[in-house]
C-alpha cells in the first residue's frame, strides 16, 4: 500500500505580535516589532496510507487546524518534511472564493478551480450539483441575490462534488444542518469506497470511530497517540475523563452571575457510592451535589439544574426544587443534592447549569451557567441504542393487520 | 534548536522552474480569476462588457474635444510620419496613454492583489504568484480593447499603419514583463508594509510625468539634456516604441527597447525572487 501523506518532525510556529506594526510610522518608531514564537506543531510525525480515512482529534488549540493547513500547503512548516502524494482538495470552509457579483454557475467553476477541480469535471457534475442545491433557475442569478440557505446549499453541493485524490475535511462541514451532515458523510463514504484518501478533523469521537480506520491524537502540537481510530479515541476519552475528574467537573467556558446573597461554592457529580466522578455510565445512579453558603438566613429559594449537550448545547432536561414542591430555607453552609436513579443519557459529554433563585421574589442569587461538565460512557450491560437519550420501549409484531 | 540548524532542516523551497510549471498547471484557475475580474468590473451595468470599448472611445473623443476644439492644439510635427500625414494631438496622446494605462493599471491593482485576497490565502493552496499575474492579464485584456479603439482612430484620422506594427507584440511583451516584475515586487512589499498601497498612486503619477506620453522625447531633447535621464526610465522606450510603430510608422528605437527589455527581465527576476522567498509567510500575515 502506498503512502499518501508523510510527515517527519514537522514544526510550525506563529509569531504572536504584542503590537503589530503594519504601517511605516509604526515600523520606523519601533525599530523591532516585538513578538513571541508560539509553536503550534512540535515535531509531528504522521503517516497516512493511500486509500484510508484518517482522523485527527485533540482539544482546541492542540494544533489540529495548523496540521490540516500544513497538509493543504496553506501554511509552510518551519522545519521537518511533509510529503503529500496526490491532488488535494481542502474543505476548510464552504464557498471559498465565491464572488457575490457572479452567478451561481460562474461561481461553481471559479470555486471548483480553487479546489483543484477542472472545468470538465465541474461540467460533468454540473446537473448533480444544481439538483442537489435545489436552486433551479437561480443558478444564473448573482449569488448576492441568494438567500443564505441557497448560498449554503450551493457551496455545499460543490464541496461534496469535488473529486480529489486526497480530501481534507475540517470541522466546519459539520456545522450544517442534519441533512447536510448526512449527505456529507454519505459522500465521504462514497469517496472512501472509491479508494480516496480522506483526512478529517472532528470533535465528535463517534464520527472518528465510525468513519476512520486510523487516527492521531494531538496535544499541544505533539502526537499523543497514533494508531487505529478505536484505540486513539479510547485513549483520548480516558485522558479527557481524567482531566474532568481532576478539575471536579469544572468546564472551561461558561459564566457566573447573581447577587451572591446565597452562593454556590461547588458542584460535583456523585456516583452510587457517594464518590465524586467526572464520568458515568448510562442507566447508573447519578447525583448532582450543590454546595452552598448563605451569608444570612434566606428562605424562598429554588435550586435549578439544567443539563445540555456539550456538542451543540441543546437543552436536554431541567429540574427545579420548587417544581418538586421543596422550598429551600438556607443558612450557613450545606449541600443540596439532586439524584437521578438511572441516568438516561447515552455516550457523550454534557454540560450543566446550576442556579439558586428566588421563588416569590424573583431574582438570581447565584447562577453558574454551563460551568460544569461530565462524560457518559456506554454501559456494556445494556442493549444497543442510538441517539443522545436512552428510553425504554418494546417492540411487537402482529402477523395480521391491527384493527383501527 | 539553534537558528542555523533550523534553517538547514527547513524544507527546500521549490525552484523557480517548478513554480513556473505549477503556474502553467493552474492556467484554468488563472483564466477563471481573469474572467472574474473582468466580469465583476462590468456586472450590473447596462452596457456590460461594451464599457471596455466605450470608455476608450469616450476618452479619445474627450481628448479630441479638449485639445483640438478648445485648446486648438497643432498636429504633432517634431517626428513626422514618413508619409507626411498629420497626427492630431488627441491621437498622439491617446496612443501613449493606452500602453501606459496597461502598465499603470497592472501595477496599481496588482500591488494590493495579495493583501486583498487574504480570504483565499487562508483557505486553499494555489501558486500565490497567480494573484498578481491574473491582475496583469486582466489589464492586458482591457488594453486589448483600448488598442482596438486606438487602431480604428489611427485608421480613420491618420492612415494605414506600416509593417513596423510587427514589433507590437515585442513591445507589449516588454511592458507586460516589466509590469509583472514590478507587480510581484510591490504585492510582496504591500503584505509587509500596508503604506505601499497609498504610496503607489503618487509614485505612478510621478512616473507618468517622467514618461514621454503627453510630450515627445524630441521635444525634451530640443530643450535640455534632460532626455538622458528620461531614457533611464524603462517605460520611456516602451511608450516611444509603441507610438512609433502604431502611429508614427517608424521603426522602434532599438537600443532603447533593448535596454527596456533588459530592465524588464531584471525587474522580473528580482520580483520573482522576492515573491517566491516571501510567499510562505503570506497566509500568516495577511
Amino acid at each position: 500500500m502506498s503512502i499518501a501523506i508523510e510527515c517527519h518532525g514537522v514544526w510550525k510556529s506563529y509569531r504572536i505580535y504584542h503590537q503589530r506594526s503594519h504601517t511605516l510610522k509604526e515600523k520606523v518608531l519601533s525599530r523591532r516589532s516585538r513578538y513571541d514564537d508560539f509553536w503550534a506543531l512540535r515535531g509531528v510525525d504522521l503517516e497516512v496510507q493511500a486509500g484510508t480515512t484518517f482522523g485527527i482529534i485533540g482539544a482546541n488549540g492542540s494544533g489540529k487546524s495548523t496540521l490540516m493547513k500544513s497538509l493543504a500547503r496553506i501554511l509552510a512548516p518551519n522545519r521537518g518534511s511533509l510529503t503529500v502524494n496526490g491532488t488535494v482538495s481542502p474543505l476548510l470552509e464552504l464557498g471559498t472564493g465565491f464572488h457575490p457579483e457572479l452567478t451561481g454557475r460562474e461561481n461553481l467553476f471559479l470555486g471548483g478551480s480553487l479546489l483543484g477541480q477542472n472545468r470538465a469535471h465541474i461540467q460533468a457534475r454540473f446537473d448533480d450539483i444544481v439538483d442537489f442545491a435545489g436552486i433551479g433557475e437561480f443558478i444564473d442569478a448573482p449569488v448576492k441575490n441568494y438567500s443564505s440557505g441557497m448560498y449554503a446549499r450551493l457551496a455545499f453541493a460543490l464541496a461534496i462534488n469535488v473529486d480529489p485524490e486526497i480530501l481534507l475535511v475540517d470541522e466546519v462541514l459539520s456545522v450544517g444542518d442534519e441533512s447536510f451532515q448526512m449527505r456529507c458523510y454519505q459522500r465521504i463514504a462514497e469517496l472512501r469506497m472509491e479508494g480516496r484518501t480522506i483526512v478529517m478533523v472532528s470533535h465528535n469521537l463517534d464520527t472518528i470511530r465510525s468513519m476512520c480506520s486510523h487516527a492521531v491524537w494531538l496535544e499541544h502540537g505533539t502526537v499523543q497517540l497514533a494508531g487505529e481510530s478505536d484505540a486513539v479515541a479510547a485513549g483520548y476519552l480516558a485522558e479527557v475523563h481524567r482531566d474532568a475528574s481532576q478539575h471536579s467537573g469544572l468546564a472551561p467556558s461558561g459564566s457566573r452571575h447573581g447577587t451572591g446573597r446565597v452562593e454556590i461554592t461547588g458542584v460535583t457529580f456523585v456516583d452510587r457510592n457517594g464518590v465524586a466522578q467526572g464520568a458515568f455510565r448510562t442507566n447508573e445512579p447519578f447525583t448532582v451535589r450543590v454546595q452552598y453558603r448563605a451569608k444570612e438566613r434566606t428562605d424562598d429559594i429554588a435550586c435549578g439544574i439544567a443539563v445540555l449537550s456539550a456538542q451543540n448545547l441543546s437543552y436536554l432536561f431541567g429540574h427545579s426544587s420548587n417544581a418538586a414542591g421543596l422550598d429551600l430555607d438556607l443558612d450557613g453552609e450545606g449541600a443540596i443534592e439532586f439524584t437521578l436513579p438511572s441516568l438516561p443519557l447515552m455516550q457523550g459529554s454534557y454540560v450543566v447549569t446550576v442556579a439558586l433563585e428566588g421563588v416569590k421574589q424573583p431574582g438570581v442569587f447565584d447562577m453558574h451557567d454551563r460551568r460544569y461538565s461530565f462524560l457518559v460512557f456506554e454501559n456494556p450491560t445494556l442493549s444497543l441504542q442510538a441517539g443522545m437519550v436512552r428510553v425504554e420501549g418494546s417492540w411487537t409484531v402482529s402477523p395480521s393487520p391491527v384493527a383501527a | 534548536m539553534g537558528k542555523r540548524e533550523a534553517a538547514r532542516q527547513r524544507p527546500p523551497r521549490p525552484p523557480l522552474r517548478a513554480e513556473a510549471r505549477e503556474l502553467w498547471r493552474s492556467r484554468e484557475l488563472i483564466g477563471n480569476l481573469v474572467r472574474r475580474d473582468l466580469k465583476v468590473k462590468h456586472r450590473g451595468t447596462f452596457l456590460g462588457m461594451l464599457w471596455s470599448l466605450t470608455t476608450p472611445l469616450l476618452t479619445v473623443g474627450l481628448y479630441y474635444f479638449v485639445f483640438k476644439v478648445i485648446l486648438g492644439a497643432q498636429p504633432v510635427s517634431d517626428y513626422p510620419r514618413p508619409d507626411g500625414h498629420d497626427i492630431p494631438f488627441a491621437v498622439y496622446f491617446f496612443c501613449g496613454l493606452t500602453i501606459w494605462n496597461f502598465f499603470g493599471n497592472s501595477v496599481a491593482l496588482a500591488a494590493s492583489s495579495v493583501v486583498g485576497s487574504g480570504y483565499l490565502l487562508n483557505k486553499v493552496y494555489f501558486p500565490r504568484a497567480i494573484l498578481p499575474l491574473s491582475v496583469v492579464l486582466s489589464s492586458l485584456v482591457t488594453f486589448g480593447f483600448e488598442l482596438c479603439v486606438l487602431m480604428v482612430s489611427v485608421l480613420l484620422v491618420v492612415g494605414l499603419p506600416s509593417a513596423h506594427m510587427l514589433w507590437l507584440p515585442v513591445i507589449v511583451a516588454v511592458a507586460a514583463l516589466l509590469s509583472y516584475g514590478l507587480a510581484l515586487l510591490l504585492s510582496t512589499l504591500t503584505v509587509f508594509l500596508r503604506d505601499v498601497a497609498h504610496f503607489i498612486g503618487v509614485f505612478l503619477q510621478l512616473w507618468f510625468w517622467a514618461t514621454p506620453i503627453i510630450y515627445s522625447l524630441q521635444f525634451v531633447a530640443k530643450r535640455s539634456g534632460f532626455s538622458r535621464v528620461l531614457k533611464l526610465n524603462p517605460m520611456t522606450g516602451v511608450v516611444v516604441s509603441f507610438r512609433d510603430v502604431v502611429v508614427l510608422n517608424h521603426a522602434p528605437p532599438f537600443r532603447l527597447l533593448a535596454y527596456d527589455a533588459v530592465v524588464a527581465v531584471a525587474m522580473f527576476a528580482a520580483g520573482a525572487y522576492v515573491f517566491s522567498r516571501s510567499q510562505r509567510l503570506f497566509s500568516e500575515i495577511v
